[in-house]
């Protein structure tokens, strides 16, 4: 047996009448990244926020270090370590830089680590401590986006879910947060990335899934993937319009 | 009218509308909390306000104790009263898209809240009469009554004692992430009807103090408490929802108009007036007078 | 077909109810009084159904159209303005519902325009008090406090009132349920669902929005002149008390907003809890009104008509 993290098994996921996720297998092994990559609209964001409770699934099951976690809310899936750095940041704008942050140690099982969690977080982003009592809503869009992981890994997640982490930003900070999951990964958390910069996603990604209209259409290791002539035409090469 | 007007008289009515507007301004401060978390306007608040004035009154006829004393019973009490209302009445409809579901349900609070005073106390006034009720301080000719500034001490210390809480308590903090962003409050681990029990516990809490504080100010008989809520919802308006000073100034200069519009034009217009001012507010500056910026996306 | 059959029913029904005064003793008959207010209960809640349950625009400002409705019958009765100084007499009711029409353009444009949700909610509550104010204050054209007597404070029969109630009734009924299925119904609910896609699709969004609040403000008013001859003395307490906006929120909540039978539902289950709760328990006779808000609310919040949906799809 593989050594499966997460494993989401034959999900449909509906917004009222409306399907927006069909049959939607996928599995993430520990400690590795793993990509999901698909046009605007093909259900990535969804996925994402059926696996952290938001959108519950009407069908199909969802396991995690081999418990069902598809009943649990949202605050119940970060207590067991899986943390999700939503699309478009959505961090607190109107709490400070340090307020985020310490709000991202919510968890019981992470409140007693606060201090050294705001110290790696500072660490990592030492631009952030500069501007620790400043309003997160008066960061640039790259300081928003690393205030969001930090906030998320104050949780000390096992798996860590980013959607979109590069969407918006500069190429510099395209290229720093990219260099950060790779470091993050190597520090041994498990990633779940989603991205439309499709070519940088497969670069690193050890594994990953191609979503098309809600469906998986594709699925190999991000090497393969990357020289799969289908993917190329389609997906690569081409400039994606913002979501 | 106008040859009455002496100066001491103008400071005088401001003197007695900022005193009484704090009862506002605390009765506004609850409101906006649930309004925050649970994007409903409580409207069963001011009925809350005078059930604790009417057991601040009870607990001095009773038991003859003290009025501000029996805060040390009456705002435990108000706050447990808040979360046991949480939990029984509004943790289903709190999830529901439909926000008018959680509205009604405060109307149907009020109502029975409304009557079921009146089946106990009956409708008849009451007033909280001690030995210090009529004792005033008159600085510079200036009446300032004991238990009107007594009213205003508590709301600044509640005010500032929700600002503390709110800003240095890790469930303080929840609050008001969830306030902004409830789905990305739970994504870092906040559960909803946490921070909806804490929030309705501090409203109902300030409400206990706005009890007390009214029951030793004023009159009161049972359905004065809607007229109160509408006058919070008017302060909250003013001072704009989502900030907490906002709203204490907001009850502060809503309390001045009425002071004002009282002794200028005859008593039934105050209230219209009050009513006017909301409307303009709202028409021209909905976010309200004490809020700089609101930065939502 | 399933049409067919609830509209058969709905006409049974109604001759049903037109016949009860051969049957009953119309002037001693505490049920027939029952009757009378549930129609008046009818008509204003389907009139706050059109406005609150289809276009989703939550009035609290419903006591001043039935108020202003009330006040105009008065004014016009005593002043004799229209020569027709009989009861009922369509003129005035008519008239009754247009006054507040114009009161409900002139405040609905700028409310509906800048308000929203609980602040539309709020905003008419601020209307409808400051109307209140004004006809206290109104001195002798309305009377002040002490409002206005109707030249005639004698009435021979129950029985007219009874029909005009049921006839106001089936009208408001029948005009909110021909309104919905038109075009204009199809914008409104639009806009309940989805106001800025609805402006995306071409629908005029204010527009639509006035003119469910003016419709909503006619019936209303037409209550309130029916009332006014009923009641002989005009007073702001009676007629502006803020129940006649609360309790036509209540029962279209209870029966099921956004439904056409919802409003019926619930204007004659409410008034029936008023009725026999002041019959049998005089003393806790408005508790039970809240406390059945609450019941209500917190246990089926689609209403009475959403439980027989629940029990439907049980099956
Ligand atoms: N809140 C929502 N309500 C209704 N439909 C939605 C909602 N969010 C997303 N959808 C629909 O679900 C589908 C998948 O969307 P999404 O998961 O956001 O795609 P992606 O993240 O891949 O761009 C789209 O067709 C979108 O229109
Ligand atoms: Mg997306």
């Amino acid at each position: 047996m593989e050594n499966h993290l997460l494993e989401v098994k034959g999900i449909d996921v509906l917004y009222g009448d409306v399907q927006a996720v069909w049959d939607v297998s996928i599995h993430v092994e520990e400690e590795k990244i793993v990509a999901l990559v698909g046009a605007n609209g093909a259900g990535k964001t969804t996925l994402l926020k059926t696996i952290s409770g938001i959108t519950p699934a009407k069908k199909g099951e969802i396991l995690f270090q081999g418990n069902s976690i598809a009943k649990l809310k949202p605050q119940e899936v970060v207590d067991i370590g899986i943390s999700h750095v939503p699309e478009g940041r959505r961090l607190f704008s109107s709490l400070t830089v340090l307020e985020n942050l310490k709000l991202g140690a919510y968890p019981s099982r992470a409140r007693p680590l606060m201090a050294n969690s705001l110290e790696r977080a500072f660490s990592l982003f030492p631009l952030l401590k500069n501007r620790k009592d400043q309003k997160a809503g008066s960061l640039s869009g790259g300081e928003q986006q690393m205030l969001a992981i930090g906030r998320a890994l104050m949780a000390h997640p096992v798996l860590l879910m980013l959607d979109e982490p590069s969407l918006g930003l500069s190429p510099i900070f395209v290229r720093t947060i990219f260099e950060l999951i790779s470091t993050l990964n190597a520090q041994k958390i498990t990633i779940l990335l989603v991205e439309q910069n499709i070519n940088q996603a497969l670069k690193i990604a050890h594994q990953a899934y191609v979503l098309k209209t809600g469906k998986i259409a594709m699925n190999g290791s991000g090497d393969e993937l990357l020289a799969d002539p289908e993917v190329q035409r389609a997906y690569i090469g081409k400039r994606w319009s913002k979501s | 009218m106008w040859e009455y007007i002496t100066f001491g008289l103008i400071v005088q009515l401001f003197v007695n509308g900022i005193l009484f507007g704090t009862m506002y301004g605390i009765a506004a401060i609850g409101l906006s909390l649930v309004f925050g978390t649970m994007r409903i306007i409580f409207l069963a608040q001011g009925t809350m306000i005078i059930f604790m004035a009417y057991i601040c009154y009870w607990i001095f006829t009773l038991m003859g104790i003290d009025p501000y004393l029996s805060l040390v019973i009456i705002v435990p009490l108000s706050l447990l009263l808040g979360i046991g209302l949480y939990h029984i009445l509004f943790r289903e409809a709190a999830g529901l898209e439909d926000k008018n579901i959680s509205l009604l349900i405060a109307v149907g609070l009020m109502f029975l809240m409304e009557n079921l005073i009146t089946v106990i106390w009956t409708a008849n006034p009451r007033f909280i009469e001690t030995s210090y009720t009529s004792f005033a301080f008159r600085p510079m000719g200036i009446n300032i009554s004991v238990t009107r500034l007594n009213g205003l001490i508590m709301a600044l210390l509640s005010t500032a004692g929700v600002l503390l809480f709110l800003k240095k308590t890790m469930i303080g903090m929840a609050v008001r992430a969830a306030s902004e962003d409830m789905i990305s409050a739970t994504l870092v681990g906040i559960s909803p009807h946490r921070v909806n029990a804490v929030a309705f516990a501090i409203g109902i809490g300030l409400a206990g103090v706005a009890g007390v504080g009214l029951a030793t100010i004023y009159p009161f008989d049972p359905y004065y408490g809607f007229i109160f809520a509408l006058k919070a919802i008017i302060s909250l308006a003013i001072g704009g929802i989502g900030s907490v000073v906002g709203a204490l100034l907001g009850g502060i200069l809503l309390g001045l108009i009425e002071s004002l519009a009282s002794f200028f034009f005859s008593g039934g217009w105050s209230d219209a007036i009050s009513f006017a001012v909301f409307l303009i507010v709202l028409m021209f500056k909905p976010e309200g007078l004490f809020v700089r910026s609101i930065n939502k996306a | 077909m399933e049409d067919k059959r609830s509209i058969l029913i709905s006409v049974l029904v109604v001759i049903a109810f037109a016949c009860v005064p051969f049957v009953l003793d119309v002037d001693k008959s505490y049920f027939v009084f029952f009757l009378f207010l549930s129609f008046c209960y009818v008509t204003i809640t389907q009139a706050w159904n059109l406005v609150g349950g289809y276009t989703g625009q939550i009035s609290l400002g419903q006591h001043a159209f039935f108020g202003l409705g009330a006040y105009t019958t008065a004014i016009i009765w005593l002043r004799d303005i229209t020569k027709t100084g009989y009861f009922f007499d369509p003129v005035t009711m008519i008239l009754s519902g247009l006054v507040p029409v114009v009161l409900a353009i002139i405040v609905g444009i700028p409310l509906l325009h800048r308000l929203k949700g609980d602040y539309f909610a709020i905003g008419t509550l601020g209307v409808g008090e400051i109307i209140k104010v004004l006809f206290v204050k109104g001195g002798s054209f309305t009377g002040a406090s002490d409002g206005l007597h109707l030249p005639s404070t004698v009435f021979e029969s129950m029985k007219p009132y009874y029909w005009t109630g049921l006839f106001l009734a089936i009208f408001s009924t029948v005009v909110v349920y021909f309104l919905i299925r038109s075009r204009i119904g199809l914008a409104l609910r639009a806009i309940r669902e989805d106001e800025t896609s609805a402006a995306s699709h071409g629908v005029h969004v204010l527009k639509y929005k006035v003119f469910a609040f003016a419709v909503g403000a006619f019936l209303t008013g037409l209550a309130g002149s029916l009332y006014a001859y009923y009641l002989f003395h005009i007073n702001p307490d009676a007629v502006l008390k803020l129940n006649w906006t609360l309790y036509p929120v209540l029962m279209c909540v209870i029966g099921g907003t956004g439904r056409i039978m919802g409003p019926v539902i619930g204007a004659f289950f409410m008034n029936g809890v008023f009725f026999l709760t002041d019959i049998y328990f005089v003393e806790i006779n408005p508790i039970m009104a809240g406390l059945l808000i609450i019941i209500v609310m917190r246990f089926m919040p689609g209403g009475l008509i959403g439980l027989k949906d629940m029990i439907m799809s049980r099956k």
